[in-house]
């Protein structure tokens, strides 16, 4: 088992004039594992999943995807051999039917599992015969990740995979990520839904106004982060906690909160040093890292 | 499956100008019902050269729809991401759809003069096939610069009706300006048959043009050429 990245871009830039869409993204993603590309809308996701995929050329920096250099065109292709891919507005063709569409994809790829296309067609409950532009979205969501979840790709990369589905379908889909991991497939997938991130996610890559600010696996973030509430006889000595890992402090009156990504153990002995009154420690949700995370940048 | 995909988009608009350009030609002849004596025989060769005329306005028509579509119409309409993400390259996806877009026209040109041919035959007034073949030669050959400017068209142009627009504005603006200008270059004589028509016959005579026919395919071909530089260069 390798353990060489699936994804690894260097200083990747992509520009649009004079504003950056994504600057100088290092990013590694590991195989075996599923990653979580976490950002609010904007934050330059789906152009750094286009530029994967050889759809938008890099202003400057470079990428490879499972050891194919994404600017080289020919290498690219190969590559898109191996990958499977879900467009975040869900694209399929209109005037073909759930049955042709199913069809078509099937053509391009060796790895198809004809039988796992069926099976999903009859849980998805997707009419063969209908065509794809009577769909529901949800339908059309299931479709697309049909399309996907029947290969045995080597990477599978997702943009918003939930949108449109309902909670049943959305638990369906956690659970087919979780079982396309366990197959040896490494995935790639961006979310704005943050509890099922936290769910599936082994590793999280948060990105923000291009840039990328948390590179780290789900449970390093969960031992890392903390969230410490301390109360004081006499007004929070703020200034005393602006120490390496604090990334914010808020004061309330003789109460003050301090969120650390790391070095925890010392916000609480420097409390403790300054006779803090209470001192309580509480681990941080997903949620809580991301808003502060993006909110701080 | 490509191909597939490619009759599938453009199989509507194909089968719709495919029958509307036969029955017109079905009804415009079906007029020599009444040209039977044999020295109406111009006439008739007349009627042929004149169905000519609108043969090629709806046929051009026709082809500049077919050439519409590929990948940055499906931006537009957000099938690109689909598309692009499977493992072919950027100049098949285009290929391909000039291919089907060939076979589509070679039809639209064969089909409805194979209609005069039959209708004629019908109607006891027998026309020969050289002239039929010259007919749909003078149209494909000619006529291909139309169907490559309105694949360079979509290649360039995004929007699901701008695109059309634009190549059908190109079409009448070409049209004035060889008419005006251009006069011995003008195409569009070259398409109808207009530069070899015999005005006391009405039939076709002296050699198929091949020089004019190989000017049309070879600014068919750098335009199909420019496409291609044109697509693999897109971002989408």
């Amino acid at each position: 088992m390798t353990n060489t990245p699936v994804i690894l871009t260097r200083d990747l830039t992509k520009s649009y004039g004079s504003s950056a869409a994504v600057q100088e993204l290092n990013l590694s993603v590991g195989p075996h594992r599923i990653t979580a590309f976490l950002g609010q809308n904007g934050a330059g996701k789906s152009t750094t999943i286009k530029m994967l995929l050889g759809m938008v050329r890099p202003s400057c920096g470079e990428g490879t995807v499972l050891g194919k250099r994404i600017n080289n065109a020919e290498e690219n292709r190969d590559m898109r051999r191996k990958v499977a891919y879900v467009a975040e507005n869900k694209p399929l063709y209109g005037y073909m039917t759930v049955e042709q569409t199913v069809r078509f994809a099937s053509s391009f790829y060796s790895d198809w599992r004809a039988d796992v296309a069926r099976r999903l067609l009859n849980e998805y409950k997707l009419p063969p015969e209908r065509k794809v532009k009577a769909l529901s979205k949800g339908m059309r969501t299931k479709l697309a990740l049909l399309l996907a979840f029947a290969r045995h790709p080597e990477l599978l990369i997702l943009d918003e995979p939930s949108e449109g589905l309902d909670p049943v379908g959305i638990e369906h889909l956690l659970q087919m990520l979780v079982a396309q991991a366990a197959e040896g497939v490494a995935i790639f997938f961006s979310s704005h839904q943050i509890a099922e991130v936290e769910r599936v996610a082994d590793h999280v890559c948060i990105l923000d106004n291009g840039h990328l600010l948390v590179d780290a696996s789900l449970d390093q973030l969960r031992q890392s982060y903390r969230r410490i509430d301390l109360v004081f006889a006499s007004a929070p000595p703020e200034r005393e906690f602006r120490i390496t890992g604090v990334e914010k402090i808020q004061t309330k009156g003789h109460q003050m909160r301090v969120f650390a990504s790391t070095n925890a153990e010392a916000v609480i002995q420097r409390a403790r040093d300054l006779d803090a009154v209470s001192v309580e420690v509480a681990p941080v949700g997903l949620r809580d890292i991301f808003l502060e995370t993006v909110k701080e940048n | 499956m490509l191909w597939y995909k490619a009759w599938l988009e453009t199989r509507s608009r194909f089968l719709t100008c495919l029958a509307t350009l036969t029955i017109f030609c079905a009804v415009f002849v079906g007029h020599a019902q009444g040209l039977i004596r044999p020295e109406w025989k111009t006439d008739y060769n007349r009627l042929l050269f004149v169905t000519q005329q609108f043969v090629v306005i709806m046929w051009i028509l026709a082809v500049v729809l077919l050439g519409m579509g590929g990948i940055v119409r499906e931006r537009a309409i957000g099938t690109s991401s689909l598309t692009l993400s499977l493992p072919v390259s950027r100049a098949r996806l285009l290929g391909i759809r000039v291919g089907m877009g060939i076979f589509e026209a070679i039809a639209l040109a064969v089909v409805p003069w194979t209609t005069i041919f039959l209708v004629s035959f019908l109607a006891r007034m027998p026309i020969l096939i050289s002239q039929v073949g010259f007919y749909v030669l003078l149209l494909l050959g000619g006529g291909s610069a139309y169907f490559a400017m309105a694949v360079l068209v979509s290649s360039l142009v995004e929007g699901e009706y701008t695109a059309p627009a634009v190549a059908f504005g190109l079409v009448l603006l070409t049209a004035i300006v060889f008419d005006a200008w251009l006069r011995p270059f003008n195409l569009w004589r070259l398409v109808t048959g207009d530069f070899y028509i015999d005005r006391h016959t009405y039939l076709l005579s002296g050699h198929f043009p091949l020089l004019g026919t190989l000017a049309s395919l070879s600014a068919a071909a750098l335009m199909l050429l420019a496409s291609v530089g044109v697509i693999q260069r897109r971002e989408f």
